[in-house]
């Protein structure tokens, strides 16, 4: 059985821009958040689910995000939502990520500024 | 499965993220395996087949231990910074439980035996006497305990036996050769009464070479009994991941929170 394709390069700060938005809209744990990016961004970006647990964490530790423990069905799990800090993140990577596309666009577009930086 | 937490857990705690990130990480993925396990179940795989695909879908182990690693604000104090943690943390405590001891000595002279001069030889009944024996007991136990507790951080944090040992060996020096005395007449305005604290090898009562062997041997046998739970703690911790290894524990991720 082949594992599910992961696209490791261009990353870099993906999961979290992508975690601080999905938070931002409802509480989720790990689960509910990684099936969430996979059907949201229609199965273009596919990460190994396990390693967005780091990502949570050290969100949390950050102060970007809070937890709770709540039992569902049975089962406890980790509930994950954006704090106010967290929100102020997301607003300056969400303006970051928005400008380095648009700059990478230009540049494939081969517009004003791709033959300066080519 | 079991097999798997226990791999992970064992590289990232040797990678030196602290045990309780290390827990929860390992509790998050087994629910995050369990929940998988049971979406692949629904979409009509047999049991065993849903826990290999759901495995796979957690990713690979070097992808989920260097993601865990990588965050070094997980990384624990042992990890950061050994010396602090196996050096001065432990000197630290030590002489916080020996003022506690000695305050404990200073004022029960006061205030049970206000005209002795010493605290020595005092009252060995009631609740004098339990006074007395608690300050003691701080004073002779503090060093077992601490060489113990160091141990028991490095064994759990799986740091190499060096840091332990090198922890253990100025606590089990400063407790064989420390000696307290007391006097009342030793400093200016001294009817408050004095303990003194002082590092010999020996008493003055006997020849240095003799006081040398005899401090050399309970400094030897001060060292290995405080490193008992780091040793007892890793054949422990090696026999079950044999077991483990051996298929005993399969299946447990999916039935037990992993500990550390």
């Amino acid at each position: 059985m082949a594992p599910r394709a992961t696209n490791p390069n261009f990353m870099n700060g993906v999961p979290e821009l992508l975690v601080l938005r999905l938070l931002g809209q409802e509480e989720m744990y790990g689960y509910e958040l990684v099936q969430a990016i996979h059907s949201r961004s229609g199965a273009v970006i596919a990460i190994g689910e396990g390693v967005v647990y780091p990502v949570l964490h050290a969100l949390e530790r950050e102060g970007a995000l809070k937890s709770r423990r709540k039992t569902v069905q049975g089962r406890s799990r980790i509930y994950y939502s954006l704090t106010s800090q967290g929100s102020r993140r997301l607003a300056d990577l969400s303006g970051a990520w928005m400008n380095l596309t648009a700059a990478i666009q230009t540049v494939l577009r081969g517009g004003q500024n791709g033959s300066a930086i080519l | 499965m079991g097999v798997l937490f226990s791999e992970l857990r064992e590289r990232l705690l040797r990678a030196g993220v602290a045990p309780r990130h290390v827990r929860r990480y390992l509790c998050e993925l087994a629910d995050h395996l369990a929940d998988v396990a049971a979406e692949e179940e629904r979409a009509g795989r047999g049991r065993a087949e849903a826990e290999s695909a759901a495995l796979l879908r957690l990713g690979a182990m070097d992808d989920l231990a260097k993601a865990m690693i990588e965050q070094r604000q997980f990384q624990s104090w042992t990890a950061r910074a050994p010396w602090a943690a196996f050096g001065l943390a432990p000197l630290f405590f030590l002489a916080t439980a020996w003022l506690a001891a000695f305050f404990i000595l200073w004022s029960g002279w006061r205030i049970f035996l206000p005209g002795a001069d010493t605290p020595f030889g005092g009252p060995n009944y009631g609740f004098a006497n339990l006074y007395f024996q608690v300050g003691r007991a701080f004073y002779f136990g503090a060093p077992i305990l601490i060489g113990w507790g160091i141990g028991v951080l490095a064994a759990r944090q799986r740091r190499q036996p060096g840091w332990p040992i090198l922890g253990a060996i100025p606590i089990a020096l400063l407790a064989v050769t420390a000696q307290v005395r007391t006097s009342r007449t030793a400093v200016p305005g001294g009817l408050l009464g004095h303990v003194n604290l002082r590092f010999a090898f020996g008493s003055s009562a006997q020849p240095l070479s003799v006081g040398l062997y005899h401090t050399l041997l309970v400094f030897l046998l001060m060292v290995v009994i405080m490193l008992q739970p780091y040793f007892i703690w890793g054949s422990r911790r090696k026999f079950f991941a044999k077991l483990t290894l051996l298929g005993l524990f399969t299946g447990a991720a999916f039935r037990a929170r992993p500990g550390s």
